[in-house]
């Protein structure tokens, strides 16, 4: 068990090179006796779309949140966008999109009245926030439900305007925690493709799914299994180790062997 | 700042948008006025009484008998003084005394008026002054039976003469228990709503998942939680003056002092309630457990404030106990400013102790309102 203090890891976040927008060592979280994130190391680089595979109960969403700034990590290290997690939470929070599991929109408010929220929270003027609504109905496609309560969108529709919402501040690193879980295939689509423009643009995506088929989009992947990191790397590499087709193959054969 | 106005903004449009707080809001203080109004001041059965009889007579023993044989009163038993009786009274052990006289049959036979004596508790001045009249009904009942066998001078004896009802509660005099009963409302109104709306809109934003989402803004804590408070304040004030109205229309009392001074203190006030909520809202998961967690604190604390028993009858220890009770000084000051119009450098005592709550509860609350999950 490693025993590092917490209060000794502020000031040892090694900083790593400039093209790192995550970099995690040894993190760990406890509930009480249990371990829901147990050591976990990894890096991600700025630009990557990075996944997030694993059962029920892994730890991916423990995980995230530690990273957000949500949560304190028990021990270990992790930087973001080179900022501390323990000490500089709220930097953090400057440059990061976070969109949680759960739907992290207001289902009473509108569309509009949303972007206008959360526009509002984030800083933007006035002004901007104009613009930043014009931009986003446009690209969205949603200016007929503009005045809509957002209770009544689309589920798929949901997930888009609350990636978009999580995007207003111009976040460097976005965290997307199972953003298209309940989603119609098409809509998936759809919401991959934003994934994607956005990486263009050169942001960071982490992004945890139970789908198989998304995890073959990202350039790379972590699979976790009870709060340990168990496998990482592209999904060509990975599906290359264990002789697999298919990612689904892949994963299937590590919660096989993890059992025996 | 600016995002306090978004927060205040967005808070409005969804109160708006919720029937259920609208009705909350509007309904809330007519219904409790008047369930609350009319509830506490009807309806009196078992007044626990004991009885003086200093005279020890055929006749003394009948008035006694009477007493003990009716379901207004639960006949306690006898006790030898009337000093005995009042010591009962205070420790709120009985709520009516009758005192029989020396010489009560001698004096009754001969024609010279007895009198005898009710001592009353007349903190809930209704139910004394009904109780008042039930025993004056059986000694007139029993006068009417003696009235034809009086060997002396019938018609002397006209009435057993009733005296010496001890009112207590002084801003009170007409006994009239609406005059007090209706600021406490008014007081305990203030408090429930402020400081369950407050738990529960937080904790609602927690369980749909939109509290975490505020936390990964840059959103400072302090901004978070006035955005929250100052709609709330908004809300509290509209809602007292809807019970204000109300209680004016339905029971005909208005308030003898000043109205900004009323809202000045209940804004001080409000301090502790939405601290409480604040509170209640970092250790509930759910609504419900806020909700019972602001139940749970408000009901000792309306309990302790006076509001139904007066805190000069409780035990010493706790009369110290309601010192360090916030509710205790705006009872004070609602009953002092709606009965007896008493000005804001009278209160200055009383607002001084809310705002040093307040304040300690405001900040207790933020401290442990982080911005982070779990
Ligand atoms: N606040 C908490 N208190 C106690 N246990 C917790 C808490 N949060 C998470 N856990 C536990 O930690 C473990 C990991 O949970 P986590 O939510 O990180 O899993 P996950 O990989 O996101 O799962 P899913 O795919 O279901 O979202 C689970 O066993 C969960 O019950
Ligand atoms: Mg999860």
């Amino acid at each position: 068990m490693s025993q590092i203090q917490n209060s000794n890891t502020a000031d040892t976040v090694p900083m790593e090179d400039d093209t790192m927008a995550v970099s995690v060592r040894e993190l760990t979280r406890n509930f009480g006796k249990f371990t829901a994130v147990d050591r976990v190391s990894f890096s991600v680089q700025k630009g990557e779309i990075f996944g997030f595979l694993g059962a029920n109960g892994a730890g991916k969403t423990t995980t995230i949140r530690m990273l957000c700034g949500l949560l304190l990590p028990t021990s270990g290290q992790a930087s973001i966008a080179g900022f501390n997690v323990y000490t500089e939470a709220e930097q953090i929070k400057m440059h990061i999109g976070y969109m949680s599991q759960r739907f992290s929109l207001y289902e009473d408010l509108t569309v509009r009245e949303n972007i206008q929220f959360y526009g509002g929270v984030y800083g933007l003027s006035r002004k901007q926030i104009k613009e930043k609504t014009r931009e986003l109905l446009d690209y969205l496609n949603l200016w007929d439900q503009a005045n809509k309560l957002t209770a009544d969108l689309p589920l798929g529709w949901k997930q888009r305007m609350a990636l978009s919402t999580t995007l207003l501040h111009d976040p460097q690193i976005i965290f997307l925690d199972e953003p298209t879980s309940g989603v119609d295939p098409v809509s998936r689509r759809n919401f991959w493709l934003l994934i994607y423009k956005l990486a263009a643009r050169g942001k960071t995506v982490f992004v945890t799914t139970h789908y198989m088929d998304e995890a073959e989009y990202c350039n790379r992947l972590s699979i976790m299994r009870f709060g340990k990191i168990v496998e990482i790397g592209p999904p060509g590499e990975l599906k290359a180790k264990y002789h697999a087709r298919t990612m689904q193959d892949v994963f299937m054969n590590i919660e096989h062997r993890e059992e025996r | 700042m600016q995002r306090i106005l978004y927060l205040i903004q967005k808070e409005f449009r969804q109160i708006l948008r919720e029937p259920a707080f609208l009705g909350l809001i509007f309904g809330a203080p007519l219904i409790q006025v008047l369930i609350l109004g009319f509830a506490i001041t009807t309806d009196v059965k078992n007044v626990p009484m004991i009885m003086v009889d200093q005279d020890h007579s055929q006749m003394s023993n009948r008035l006694v008998e009477a007493f003990s044989n009716t379901k207004s009163f639960h006949f306690l038993g006898q006790v030898g003084t009337a000093k005995e009786a009042v010591h009962l009274l205070d420790r709120n052990k009985i709520k009516l005394a009758v005192v029989i006289p020396p010489h009560f049959e001698r004096d009754l036979k001969t024609g010279r008026q007895p009198r005898v004596q009710l001592l009353a508790d007349g903190v809930d001045g209704n139910s004394a002054g009904v109780a008042l009249s039930y025993a004056n009904q059986i000694a007139l009942k029993l006068q009417k039976q003696w009235f034809p066998r009086l060997p002396h001078a019938p018609g002397t004896v006209k009435e057993i003469h009733l005296t010496g009802i001890e009112a207590r509660m002084l801003y009170n005099p007409s006994l009239e228990s609406v005059n007090n009963i209706v600021p406490g409302i008014l007081a305990v109104l203030v408090m429930l709503i402020t400081s369950f709306l407050t738990g529960m809109t937080i904790v609602r934003e927690k369980e749909i998942g939109t509290l975490e989402q505020l936390m990964v803004t840059p959103i400072r804590r302090g901004e978070l939680i006035l955005g929250k408070v100052i709609p709330l304040i908004i809300v509290g004030l509209l809602l007292f003056t809807i019970a204000i109205i109300s209680a004016g229309l339905v029971f005909g009392l208005w308030m003898k002092g000043n109205i900004l001074t009323l809202y000045g203190m209940s804004l001080l006030f409000m301090m502790t309630t939405l601290g409480m909520g604040i509170f209640a809202s970092t250790l509930a998961r759910n609504q419900q457990q806020s909700m019972f967690i602001t139940w749970f604190l408000g009901i000792f604390a309306i309990l302790l404030s006076g509001f139904f028993i007066p805190i000069e009858n409780m035990p010493r220890v706790i009369q110290w106990i309601t010192y360090l009770n916030p509710v205790r000084y705006f009872m004070i000051v609602i009953r002092e400013i709606y009965l007896k119009g008493t000005a804001l450098h009278y209160l200055w005592k009383e607002a001084l102790e809310m705002t040093v709550f307040g304040g300690a509860m405001l900040t207790m609350a933020t401290l442990r309102f982080h911005k982070r999950v779990g």
